[in-house]
């Protein structure tokens, strides 16, 4: 029996050993990235997983639940949250940028019966949804809508496209906008549409089976689509610019610079392109790439206008809290304005209180609050920190002001 | 002074930050046991293309069961017991997966072309081609008890199960391993080796 033992044991010693010589960082790193990205959307986003605790008494609570789960349903079918999926699987995210990728179109579908296709190389992102009502911001390039009209209800879905807005009631119709001239073109196939701002003094109506080009460049028209003829009701191409004349005319370069890790050189490249109006047109995500790349050149100024921008653009999106938070950093450690700081981490909390960056912020928050000379304030932050974090990074600067 | 967003803190404060959901603690509790819960992953399914899957599965089940855990020292057997209760599963999809690719030619021909790297690699790849024929329960005891190397009543509490029901299967799997061993050569050398230290320690 010993012998036996002894032999496996050194088998086992064997195989530990061919299994050490396997290189495990890939597939730690793997298992990593897809661990934090969960970890990270079940902080933006309700947990989907089901709860494993279970109840003894379930049994009788589901008999209650069954008979009022029946008489709510015909409220919720009324009141449902409206969710939209992008392409075949992804569930949509509000306020995130969705694009559609060379070669493909890209097809939002929400739960209401609306569909919204992005062509080849148009952007646009959800900014709210809510039942009966939505608002849409085109970012770029041609998309396709078909909204669907509500029979119980009003419908009401704004589509944004820089400076014009479109207010639909249910119809079908087709946008396209390129910043980088502000032409703004629609074409209606069903229904009717309202085209209002940008340099128009009044609204205009388009209905089915007409199209209107506009553009705030001082070669302005408003005239039938490309010259086709304004009563036909087929949907007229639209041509984009070759993708090397429209990255250049864009200023493209400071993406890639800043995509290739040079900060310094991607945030002058920036600027020489008019950073005021990357700005007005740049993501979410390119706003916070180009405020890191000022931040850490040392630059406050373009990091700020690159934040609060980004914070009048989409207001109500996680990335705008994100430039919260910072926005409260860069006045805490470089500028000392702890009072301004305090209220940029009381922003961020109130707009994200389960955020990601909630802990953090709290934390902050109580810090600014004491060297602001807020007292009184930076005590009940210290008390609520130690409730919820008593083993946080900030717990024994938080039992440092409670102590004083 | 200002605290970066690493967590930084023993078991006992990481158990508590990941239960107050504190924002650096995830990547940390991932970063302290992620090794050795390859380890055991890898050593009960040997090479396997869902490892990290896997590692996922186990640290999300274990972000989500943080709450029931008591002695917050045993953080590293928990993880265990968790791994060991993943990789079961995982052998059991890769049985029904063995039903469906009975009727797949390729995968016949891919054994067959697969070239032998080393004396190791072969005898390793043995090793785990002989588990594979044992049923799951038997199989963990074996790993967890010669290629892990635990101790029986850490194997016991790894497989949820009592010392006496361990050591059932345990005999049953070394009973199985060492005859199905037998026919294969290249795991000969590892196990005479065993052999050979006993005798020497004896004379």
């Amino acid at each position: 029996m010993e012998c036996r033992e002894q032999s496996l044991d050194k088998l086992g010693a064997h195989v530990r050993e061919a299994l050490l010589a396997d290189s495990a960082s890939e597939e730690i790193r793997l298992g990593r990235a897809g661990f934090l990205d969960e970890v990270g959307r079940r902080n933006t986003a309700p947990s989907r997983r089901p709860s494993l605790r279970r109840n003894k008494g379930r049994w009788l609570v589901l008999g209650f639940a069954t008979s009022f789960a029946a008489s709510a349903a015909g409220l919720w079918l009324w009141l449902r949250p409206v969710s939209f999926q992008v392409g075949e699987a992804r569930p949509g995210q509000i306020g995130d940028v969705i694009e559609s990728s060379e070669g493909t179109s890209t097809p939002l579908h929400f739960s209401e019966g609306s569909t919204v296709v992005l062509h080849e190389g148009a952007r646009m992102r959800v900014l709210s949804l809510e039942t009966g009502a939505a608002r849409v911001l085109v970012e770029n390039g041609v998309v396709d809508a078909t909204i669907a009209h509500r029979k119980t209800g009003k419908t009401r879905w704004d589509f944004e496209a820089g400076p014009f807005r479109v207010t639909v009631t249910g119809t079908k119709f087709q946008l396209a906008y390129y910043p980088v001239d502000q032409s703004f073109r629609l074409a209606t196939e069903e229904g009717q549409v309202v085209v209002s701002g940008g340099c128009q003094k009044t609204p205009k109506t388009v209905s089915a089976g007409e199209k209107l080009a506009l553009s705030c460049m001082p070669k302005e028209t408003t005239s039938a689509w490309d010259g086709h003829d304004a009563a036909a009701p087929a949907v007229a191409p639209v041509v984009e610019p070759a993708p090397s004349v429209a990255r250049a005319a864009r200023g493209d370069s400071w993406r890639d610079l800043l995509a290739a890790g040079r900060l310094s050189e991607g945030l002058r490249a920036a600027e020489r392109a008019n950073l005021e109006r990357i700005c007005q047109v740049a993501t979410t995500k390119e706003l916070l790439a180009l405020a890191d790349a000022a931040r850490l050149s040392g630059r406050d100024g373009p990091a700020g206008v690159a934040l609060r921008a980004l914070r009048r653009r989409f207001p109500g999106s996680m990335d705008a809290s994100t430039a919260a938070f910072m926005l409260g950093r860069m006045a805490f450690e470089k500028r000392h304005a702890y009072g301004e700081a305090a209220t940029w981490f009381e922003t961020c909390l109130r707009e994200q209180p389960t955020g990601p960056l909630m802990g953090d912020s709290f934390g902050r928050l109580m810090e600014a609050r004491q060297r602001s000379g807020d007292h009184a304030g930076a005590r009940a932050n210290a008390e609520q920190y130690l409730r919820r974090f008593p083993e946080g990074p900030y717990a024994s600067e938080a039992r440092g002001i409670l102590s004083r | 002074m200002l605290t970066p967003l690493t967590f930084v803190g023993d078991d006992a404060a990481l158990v508590q930050a990941l239960r107050s959901g504190h924002p650096g603690a995830a990547a940390a509790f991932y970063d302290r046991h992620a090794t050795h819960v390859r380890m055991t992953l890898r050593s009960t399914l040997g090479p396997d293309d869902d490892i990290p899957d896997l590692l996922q599965e186990v640290f999300i089940r274990a972000l989500d069961q943080i709450g029931t855990l008591r002695e917050v020292e045993r953080l590293s057997s928990w993880l265990t017991t968790i791994a060991v209760f993943v990789a079961r599963a995982q052998i059991r999809l890769r049985t029904r997966r063995s039903w469906l690719r009975l009727f797949s030619p390729e995968q016949t021909q891919s054994w067959q072309v697969e070239q032998a790297s080393s004396d190791a690699r072969r005898a390793l790849r043995e090793v785990y081609a002989v588990l594979d024929q044992m049923p799951a329960d038997q199989r963990m005891a074996f790993v967890l008890r010669y290629i892990h190397g635990m101790t029986l009543s850490d194997a016991a509490e790894a497989c949820e199960t009592s010392l006496a029901t361990l050591k059932r299967r345990l005999a049953r799997a070394e009973k199985r391993f060492l005859e199905a061993a037998r026919k294969r050569p290249s795991l000969e050398q590892w196990l005479e080796d065993g052999t050979r230290w006993n005798a020497e320690n004896k004379a």
